[in-house]
């Protein structure tokens, strides 16, 4: 199951901004509008006087002064004006008619808002005498001008336009940082690699340590890009070698020509010599193709005992040694699950090796035991031995060792990307005396 | 009877070399440099070896073979400048009878060839096996029984053992003997007929067969030895 935790990410981002933008738009805003509906403090206190006269009117001059009041507000104003009792009764001379009353419905107090929402229509504000509120009020419908003007345009533009587009632009900043910053990371570092600086192993992209999939994508190109390094080099020290390993058999054939020799000694030579660039080709391009195909290789039981004869065969041949000096210990119980032809050829390296490192008379041994769903098979020679710091140095291809006068440095590096092929180790360890070459394959169930 | 060779090669020196060499060993050669020639020499007459190159101008090694196996089954073997690690690629050569990575030496070539030519004489003329007192060979059962004893062997350790026995003293080549017995073209890496050999030794040992010895020939293959009429 992939986890996708940039996936979860983005969201978490993107509902957190559509929740800020819902807040923000439902508290600022609504507040925002809804104090603008209100009468501002100068206009209460001009409508309260009006109240004040009012009721001055009423007390000292009764229903006529307050007649006359309302006539004059009325006109002053351009509004329609009543002054009423406790009981909405109008306190002027004339009584109210039914419109009129029907004013009295809905009145609104000084503080509260404003607006000309219900029916197209200026409110009606009620302004209780200041000094005797249970005597009476007055009413008058806001004049045009007190009209509290509402959410002007602007502020419309600012509140549902430039505030969401600002956080939506901060949104956009906030993702871009976490995706396309990273990618530019990786951009550099692909055009790094486009100029050839690959050896550079550069700082190590910050980008690997993230665990979400720009993480994944940051392993994978450096993965890509180990891999493209490493087989550069492949072919650097292909090239170098080869070069230099092909013109040493090819001067010694150019001298053998250039001189005097007996046609049966000049036939040996180039017997010799051919045989050595054939082997040298052959090993590189089967090291080659071992470390770039990685191939998948079939395998199928094999008994170690009956490879170890047949090798044994081939190595006596070789080189004269009487088959009582290759001695192998295991038996027939020794049965692994491997491809035949690699860990052969494994083997054949390791032998050749101890046989050509082996003192007069030495002896070659081979045991193994088995370890849970393992066998260590180990290889024993009693020749010198190699340096403790040159125990891994020896699987690198090309390596030669100072005491070494034959061979190209191959055999090893082979033998150990056959058995690692395997799902097994190569390594070595020195012993008492000589080398010892471990190796652990599968059993075979 | 003189034994008739194709020969499709394109490099020139490896082509006259390679006739010179087959006609000092009584074949009539046909030599031809192309993919093409070689085609309408499979049309006119028939071969008893083909000796076919991978990489040639024009039509390739590969498709010349797969026209040749319309008109008849004439052992072909196959060579090629690949490199030995295409060895392993199997299917690659499916069809040709034999395949022989270059570089290589006459001595590796003319056991192939012999091998091919060999197997084609014997389905002609199947061998009669001489008889042994002491081991019963049993070819239903694919197993070998002495002394009561059953050695236990595969069909493959049977069939090996069979095909050296029909002609004991006679050193068999690898190239021959992998098509025999496990009926693939023999490579250079291949260890699967070593490890038969040894197999079959020790099985031959634990249940008591002194005197079939089969020895390794340094160059030529096995030879089965019968100590008893030796």
């Amino acid at each position: 199951m992939r986890r996708h935790p940039l996936l979860w990410k983005l969201a978490f981002l993107q509902i957190s901004f559509c929740l800020l933008l819902t807040w923000i738009i439902w508290t600022w805003g609504v507040s925002a509008e809804r104090s603008t509906y209100f009468l501002d403090q100068a206009d209460r206190l001009y409508l309260a006087r009006y109240a004040q006269q009012a009721e001055d009117a009423w007390r000292n001059e009764g229903h006529a002064g307050v007649e006359g009041f309302r006539r004059r507000l009325s006109s002053e104003e351009d509004t329609w004006v009543a002054v009423i009792g406790p009981h909405l009764e109008s306190l002027g001379i004339t009584p109210l008619s039914a419109l009129e009353s029907s004013h009295l419905t809905f009145m609104r107090k000084l503080d509260w808002p404003m607006s000309r929402r219900l029916q197209d229509e200026l409110p009606f504000v009620s302004i209780e005498f200041p000094d005797a509120p249970e005597q009476g009020r007055l009413v008058m419908q806001l004049p045009e001008r007190l009209l509290p003007s509402g959410l002007t345009p602007w502020t419309h533009v600012l509140s549902h336009g430039v505030m969401p587009t600002l956080l939506a632009a901060l949104l956009g900043l906030l993702i871009y940082r976490h995706l396309v910053v990273p990618l530019n990371h990786l951009r550099d570092r692909a055009d790094s690699l486009r100029a050839d600086d690959l050896d550079s192993d550069g700082p190590g992209l910050p980008l690997m340590h993230r665990r979400d999939e720009l993480g994944e994508l940051a392993s994978a190109f450096e993965h890509m890009a180990d891999r493209l390094r490493h087989s550069l080099n492949q072919q650097r020290l292909l090239l170098r070698t080869l070069s230099h390993e092909l013109r040493t058999p090819l001067a010694r054939l150019r001298i053998a020509h250039d001189s005097e020799l007996s046609p049966e000694q000049l036939r040996e030579r180039l017997d010799r010599e051919i045989g050595d660039m054939q082997r040298l080709l052959e090993d590189t391009l089967d090291l080659a193709w071992l470390d770039t195909e990685r191939p998948q290789l079939p395998t199928e039981p094999v008994l170690m005992l009956s490879i170890w004869e047949a090798l044994c065969e081939d190595a006596c041949f070789e080189s004269g040694w009487p088959t009582q000096r290759l001695i192998c210990l295991l038996g027939t119980d020794c049965c692994v699950q491997v491809h035949l032809d690699s860990i052969a050829q494994a083997l054949e390296n390791l032998l050749r090796n101890a046989i050509r490192f082996s003192p007069e008379h030495g002896k070659i041994t081979l045991t193994g035991w088995r370890e849970d769903d393992r066998w260590h098979l180990c290889l024993q020679d009693e020749g010198p031995g190699v340096a403790e710091a040159d125990l891994e140095r020896i699987f690198v291809p090309y390596q030669r060792l100072d005491n070494s006068t034959e061979g190209f440095g191959l055999g090893l590096a082979i033998a150990r990307r056959a058995v690692e092929l395997q799902g097994g180790r190569l390594w070595a360890s020195n012993g008492q005396p000589g080398l010892i070459m471990h190796m652990t394959l599968p059993v075979s169930s | 009877m003189t034994p008739t060779l194709l020969l499709v090669e394109d490099d020139a020196r490896l082509r006259n070399d390679l006739d010179l060499h087959f006609q000092k060993r009584g074949f009539a050669v046909t030599a031809c440099q192309s993919g093409n020639q070689g085609l309408a020499a499979v049309r006119t007459s028939r071969f008893d070896l083909v000796l076919l190159d991978i990489m040639l101008p024009g039509m390739d090694g590969l498709s010349l073979l797969e026209a040749l196996r319309d008109v008849d089954d004439t052992p072909v073997m196959l060579m090629s400048a690949l490199g030995a690690e295409q060895d392993r690629i199997t299917g690659f050569t499916r069809g040709a009878d034999d395949y022989l990575p270059k570089p290589f030496s006459l001595a590796e070539l003319d056991a192939r060839a012999n091998a091919l030519l060999r197997r084609t004489a014997r389905l002609h003329a199947p061998q009669t096996l001489g008889e042994d007192a002491a081991v019963q060979f049993d070819d239903g059962l694919q197993d070998v029984v002495h002394a009561n004893q059953q050695a236990g062997l595969t069909c493959s350790e049977y069939r090996l053992l069979m095909t050296l026995r029909e002609r004991p003293g006679e050193a068999l080549s690898k190239p021959f003997l992998y098509q025999q017995v496990l009926h693939r073209i023999y490579t250079r890496l291949d260890r699967g007929l070593d490890v038969h050999v040894c197999n079959l030794r020790r099985k031959l040992a634990a249940i008591g067969v002194q005197h079939l010895q089969i020895q390794a020939v340094r160059g030529q293959g096995y030879i089965l030895i019968d100590v008893n009429k030796a």
